[in-house]
């Protein structure tokens, strides 16, 4: 029970920190497909400058600032240069996974996976009695999640930027009228989507295994991005929604574990989040009017 | 005549970025261009077998795209085929190895109608949840695409399972030599013809049918459409059947050709190339044809590259990667425009 709980939180960090992250972006009207990429590229860079320089920490700035470069051109050729965000997303997921897995064997000479030398601090471990035993080997960047719900909160619901991009989302000639810079508040939610996918892939390589492996997200990204929709681009809903995922994935991977137990094939348990989300959306389409393209 | 080499132009510059990106990248990793070049040449045309690689893999590629072609052409945003050439391929599995022993003149053309129909029933889904509940296609067809992985994982784990394989590799058995339309190489004349038959009834359909000019003017001004009192519904249904047709006959023709079995986790990014060679083609159908031939060329430089090169092939996907990110950009010469909401 205690095992299954940390499995589920575990499984639901990276889909909370990409999926709060996307957010920002799918709120100013970019259906970011990319955050697959992103994901795994901010879980490559993690292992490589954490591996580099001996620090976890650096490994993780590393790869907030690979994900900012990305995140910053992917910008400029939708924004700038009028590229299709979904065909340009879809080629930013394809370039990191080419891109992480050509440096992982330019620079580390490896093929297939490598092993992280660093990993994130986990503030318990080992055997516990009573509720710690519910966050028994979480690393700290999970135990940080409450707070980055909070902030993210915070941002989206409760401040002028936030604003801004719910406006720029929803009526962008409104806000344009009302003085705000569109462009601008993309380019930064779009920033912030790129700082939150580096957590979220630290978190997948270097949260509780310490490795990276070629196709390490293996379509989390675009879980995450279910888990907006699901979540109706509410930051709550949207955490509420990625621990939901987290958990049917923790169903599924249990259910290989003790198969002969239940009769439902692991697969159809995994299929879950997909169906639950084709679901909804068709639910929503057909309460309410289409908010705005990919929305 | 200005008019083609600007067509051309803007399809080639994102094109030649995107490989002077890579190569640059792979000359500061210390990889020598010439021998990478070499090995891309070697491996797309010149050495033994390579040119019948790239057409192997044009093929499913160019199939594919024909669907994709119709369904951008009408405004809508598909990116279910992986899915659906999974689905197409199960079709085509299961009659090939449910009726052993049948005459090959009926079970490979009911195999082939399989894959068409399961696609084209898969791809519908997105289509009648779009068109009755107002449902976003792209969130839908990705969604399916994942549920399409995962009934094949179970369907090669368990009801036509290959006692012999498991895990990230398990297939179904081998479809019976009988059945086949080509050996392991994926080009014989079969393939080819229907390949060029499929290509006719796409040209067909896009340029010569009445369908294929409503679907246009539902694609670009849906307004006048609607006051011409076309049947918008209809017309985007149909779209998402011929889609899905196409491309389960793609992975009918996998299973059926060079693959002979339906494996798990097989060509997971043909689906997604294929789009980019819908829009490399421009949307027509001889486009199609050529970009389907550069793009399975690189396919086929992929596989290759690593045997002759120290190049690993994921330094090719980068550069797959780069052109999809780049294809769709308006460089300088063109008009900028703002695309908010607008799709392609």
């Amino acid at each position: 029970m205690e095992q299954f709980v940390v499995t589920t939180i575990r499984l639901s960090a990276p889909l909370i920190f990409a999926g709060l992250g996307g957010l920002f972006s799918v709120r100013a009207g970019i259906f970011h497909i990319g955050i697959e990429g992103l994901m795994l590229a901010g879980a490559f860079a993690t292992v490589a400058f954490g591996t580099a320089t001996g620090s976890v920490w650096l490994g993780i700035l590393g790869a907030i600032a690979v994900n900012l470069i990305l995140s910053f051109v992917y910008w400029l050729l939708i924004d700038r240069f009028g590229a299709d965000m979904i065909i340009s997303g879809l080629g930013l997921t394809t370039l990191c996974v080419g891109g992480a897995a050509f440096l992982m064997n330019a620079l580390f000479n490896k093929r297939g996976s490598m092993t992280s030398a660093v990993r994130l601090p986990q503030p318990v471990v080992g055997p516990q009695e009573g509720l710690l035993a519910f966050v028994s080997e979480l690393s700290i960047l999970a135990w940080l999640l409450p707070v980055f719900v909070f902030i993210v909160w915070l941002l989206l619901r409760r401040s002028r930027l936030g604003l801004q991009i719910a406006a720029v989302g929803e009526y962008p000639y409104a806000a344009e009228a009302a003085g705000v810079d569109i462009s601008r508040t993309k380019l930064i939610a779009m920033l912030i989507t790129g700082l939150c996918c580096a957590l979220a892939g630290a978190e997948l390589s270097v949260g509780g295994l310490a490795a990276f492996s070629e196709n390490m997200t293996n379509g989390r990204g675009f879980i995450a991005l279910a888990a907006i929709l699901f979540g109706s681009l509410e930051p709550i809903r949207t955490t509420l929604a990625g621990l939901f995922f987290g958990l049917a994935d923790a169903v599924g991977i249990n259910s290989q574990i003790y198969a002969g137990e239940s009769n439902i094939p692991r697969q159809f348990i995994l299929m879950i989040p997909f169906i639950a989300t084709m679901i909804f959306v068709t639910l929503r389409g057909a309460f309410a009017h289409r908010r705005h393209s990919g929305g | 005549m200005s008019r083609w080499l600007a067509i051309g132009l803007r399809v080639a510059s994102p094109i030649a970025l995107a490989f002077i990106l890579g190569f640059t990248l792979f000359a500061g990793a210390g990889y020598d261009i010439v021998e990478v070049v070499n090995g891309l040449w070697q491996g797309a045309i010149a050495a033994p077998g390579s040119l019948e690689q790239s057409i192997r893999w044009a093929i499913p590629l160019a199939v594919i795209s024909f669907g994709i072609i119709i369904t951008l052409r009408t405004g809508e945003f598909n990116i279910g085929a992986q899915g659906q050439i999974l689905l197409g391929g199960l079709g085509a599995a299961s009659v090939a190895l449910l009726l052993p022993g049948w005459p090959p003149v009926l079970v490979i053309p009911l195999a082939l109608l399989a894959g068409i129909i399961l696609g084209a029933l898969w791809s519908a889904i997105a289509g009648v949840l779009k068109v009755f509940f107002n449902a976003d296609e792209v969130i839908n067809t990705l969604m399916l695409n994942f549920i399409a992985a995962l009934l094949i994982q179970w369907v090669t784990t368990g009801p036509l399972k290959d006692d012999a394989t498991r895990g990230e590799t398990a297939s179904t058995p081998r479809v019976d030599r009988m059945f086949r339309l080509s050996d392991g190489t994926g080009v014989s004349i079969e393939l080819i013809l229907i390949v060029v038959v499929a290509a006719l009834l796409a040209w067909i359909i896009i340029e010569r049918s009445p369908f294929g000019l409503k679907s246009r003017l539902v694609g670009s001004s849906p307004r006048v459409a609607a006051w011409q009192g076309l049947q918008i519904k209809r017309i985007h249904i149909t779209t998402y059947l011929l889609a899905g047709a196409f491309a389960g006959l793609a992975g009918a023709l996998e299973v059926l050709g060079p693959s002979a079995r339906l494996v798990t986790g097989a060509t997971p990014t043909l689906g997604f190339t294929a789009i980019v060679v819908a829009i490399v083609g421009m949307l027509r159908i001889p486009g199609a044809l050529a970009a389907a031939l550069f793009f399975g060329g690189l396919q086929a430089a992929i596989l290759f590259l690593p045997i002759v090169s120290r190049l690993p092939s994921s330094g090719l996907r980068i550069i797959e990667g780069l052109v999809a990110l780049l294809i769709t950009a308006q460089f300088l010469w063109q008009r900028r425009r703002r695309n908010q909401g607008q799709k392609l």
